[in-house]
């Protein structure tokens, strides 16, 4: 199959010469690994096969000022003015990004590969995770943020990774967080589109967080509806680190989001929860991954899916345990209203528990709306539509309680409500 | 105000109601005895419109319209109520969004304007009173967490909101306390009228005590037994349903 990688690798590369090295090796990383298949488990429920045909370009130019004009045209509708981080079409665009508030930088990763490559080899395993090959091969100003240690951010810092709208464009985004020791803060990323997009959008985002951080990261992906997203969020917890990691996918065609936390020391804890919204022609797949591979630590996972009549929605979570990980708590559930006789979801939890001090549970439930509970509210005179449309939202609102930055939960809730409400619905 | 005539109701192939008549005139409140198994909650269902229930013969005029030909939404939007005797939970559903949403149906529908939020704060702040409804019950999801008495009282309370001109109370004396009951009779007598009816389903005679009948019916095997005045009641709890029964059956 790495015949189908055609001519990724005769593809003139971007960047700066000596960048090319390492965009050589992440290529051939590529190769080694193969493009995702369906045939390989991970990509049993999601075909990716068709990014690699599609003759996407996946080494644009840059944005020029057309499109960094409609990304800030777009910008000024949004939720968020400062402090905040903003790409366009997978560039950090400096000129739309604010300053940032002191406690934290915002580098840029192209003039710190060299630095970048030695201190975080290894974090991302590019065999389970080709595509973040691929976005290192191509990948142009990335973005590298350092929370300093101590350091308490009070207001949210906004990351929006805007499109442009530029036909069959693959943009790259690469998002590098270092969370210093001790140190607090909330990051809101938006993804958007300025139309209904052609693109591929292939985000590769990398933690890594010090003793006794805390991260809250709220990501609301509303990309346009002929869009494709790929994206995976990788974060390595220190001892007694705090992450706290919230997805809300309402947009696009085809979305894969892969998250894969490492509790790599004794007390580290997450919390991680989503909320996918999947109409007509919408496939929205989440997979993540925790490991527990230190003692007393903790996992509280939580993914709710509403599928509309010929949506489809993907859950995969896994959870490994590791030998000396004794004392630990894993919890996750996921559960899934489907709207339509066509509507379909696919879910799986998968427990390797290797440690014998441990507790693990998890609960997966698929349904429809209760018809006691439509019933109640008819009975109260609420027409039938408008008592889905209230169940409907509760369902989702139920999982956004999550968020604890209570603007933008309010925001959130709003915009799914929103969503909702287009979803068509087709009573059986 | 209503009137059923000869209703036969069943679930799956079972018949449960077999052939109910009753009359229930404007500012009239009766009472439906009966026990276990009688058929006294699917009646209260049948007029609320639960589609699990299906009707095979008669017919129910309310206010001279046929009550069954029309969806529960727009039975309660013409002023039909049902107290469940089970009030759902419905997590996420906020209680005063609850509250609100469904008056503002039922003005609509009845060409009235909607209240905004500041005019719904004071209405039910009076009827939270009349109920003895604790503060947080507004913030709550509906009836999530509430106790049994709670989530009776809430039945009430939306009903007092609501005010309707047929109550059905299904049984919302279960499960409560002396204590309790007489709040929730304080709340039914207060909407008491000429121009409402009520039709209070119950299995016992205590409730009976604090919200007196015009008419008492005995219920038994799908079919109104024996109908009376509010001593019926009184000898009902003495002697129990079984010499009814027998006299049914005979």
């Amino acid at each position: 199959m790495t015949g189908d990688l055609p001519s990724l690798a005769d593809r003139p590369l971007p960047g700066a010469g000596v960048t090319w090295p390492r965009r050589r090796t992440a290529l051939a990383e590529l190769a080694a690994a193969g493009w995702p298949q369906r045939r390989r488990e991970r990509w049993r429920y999601t075909d990716l096969e068709p990014l690699a045909q599609a003759g996407f370009d996946v080494a644009p130019a840059a944005p020029g000022d057309a499109e960094l004009q409609a990304a800030g045209a777009l910008l000024a509708s949004l939720t968020g003015a400062a402090p905040r981080l903003v790409f366009v079409d997978g560039n950090f665009s400096r000129e739309l990004s604010s300053s940032m508030p002191s406690g934290m930088e915002a580098l840029d990763l192209d003039a710190q590969w060299g630095e970048f490559d030695s201190r975080w080899a290894g974090h991302i395993v590019t065999t389970e995770h080709p595509l973040a090959a691929l976005n290192t091969a191509f990948s142009q100003r990335g973005l590298w943020v350092r929370v300093h240690a101590g350091a308490h951010l009070r207001e949210p810092v906004h990351i929006f990774h805007i499109g442009s709208n530029r036909p069959q464009l693959a943009a790259q985004p690469r998002v590098v967080l270092e969370i210093g020791e001790g140190a607090r803060l909330t990051l809101i990323e938006q993804i958007v589109d300025a139309g209904a997009g052609s693109g591929w959008l292939n985000a590769v985002t990398q933690i890594r967080q010090g003793p006794r951080s805390s991260l809250d990261l709220y990501r609301l992906q509303q990309h346009g509806e002929r869009q494709a997203h790929t994206s995976l969020l990788a974060a390595d917890l220190a001892t007694d680190a705090e992450l706290r990691v919230g997805y809300v996918d309402l947009g696009g065609r085809l979305v894969r989001n892969d998250v894969d936390v490492a509790l790599r020391e004794r007390g580290a804890r997450v919390e991680l929860f989503g909320l996918f919204v999947a109409g007509a022609g919408q496939h929205l797949d989440n997979h993540t991954t925790i490991v527990h591979a230190a003692p007393e630590t903790r996992s509280d996972e939580a993914f709710r899916g509403i599928i509309g009549d010929h949506g489809r929605g993907v859950f995969n979570g896994k959870v490994v345990v590791r030998p000396k990980a004794q004392r630990i708590d894993a919890r996750q559930t996921n559960d899934n209203l489907l709207l339509g006789a066509r509507a379909e979801i696919d879910t799986k939890p998968e427990l390797e528990i290797y440690a014998d001090d441990v507790k693990c549970s998890h609960g997966t439930t698929v349904g429809e709306l209760d018809p006691d509970h439509l019933f109640y509210l008819r009975a109260r005179g609420i027409d039938a539509d408008d008592a889905r449309q209230m169940l409907t939202t509760a369902f989702a609102a139920s999982v956004l309680e999550r968020v604890r930055d209570e603007p933008w939960r309010a925001r959130l809730l709003d915009l799914v409500t929103a969503r909702l409400g287009t979803l068509a619905e087709q009573p059986t | 105000m209503l009137t059923i005539e000869n209703l036969h109701a069943r679930v799956g192939d079972r018949e449960i109601l077999k052939g109910l008549s009753l009359h229930v005139p404007a500012g009239e409140v009766h009472a439906i005895m009966g026990p276990n198994g009688s058929g006294k909650s699917t009646l209260a269902q049948v007029l609320a419109g639960r589609e699990d229930y299906e009707v095979t013969a008669g017919r129910v005029l309310y206010l001279g319209q046929d009550l069954l030909a029309l969806p529960p939404e727009e039975r309660a939007r013409a002023g039909v109520f049902l107290a469940f005797q089970y009030p759902i939970e419905i997590p996420g559903v906020n209680n005063a969004y609850l509250l609100k949403t469904a008056l503002n149906a039922q003005r609509q529908a009845r060409g009235q304007q909607p209240v905004d939020a500041f005019e719904f704060m004071k209405l039910i702040k009076t009827k939270m009173e009349l109920v003895h409804a604790p503060k947080d019950f507004l913030s709550r999801s509906v009836n999530q967490g509430f106790s049994g008495g709670e989530k009776k009282r809430n039945e009430i309370l939306q009903m007092l909101l609501l005010e309707p001109k047929l109550a059905v109370l299904d049984e919302t004396d279960s499960g409560l306390d002396v204590d309790a009951m007489r709040v929730i009779a304080h709340g039914v007598n207060s909407l008491r009228s000429p121009d409402r009816s009520m039709l209070v389903v119950t299995h016992y005679e205590r409730l009976l005590e604090l919200i007196v009948p015009d008419r008492v019916h005995v219920l038994a095997d799908g079919r109104i037994v024996k109908s009376g005045d509010r001593e019926l009641a009184r000898e009902l709890d003495q002697r129990g349903y079984d010499w009814l029964q027998t006299g049914a059956t005979a």
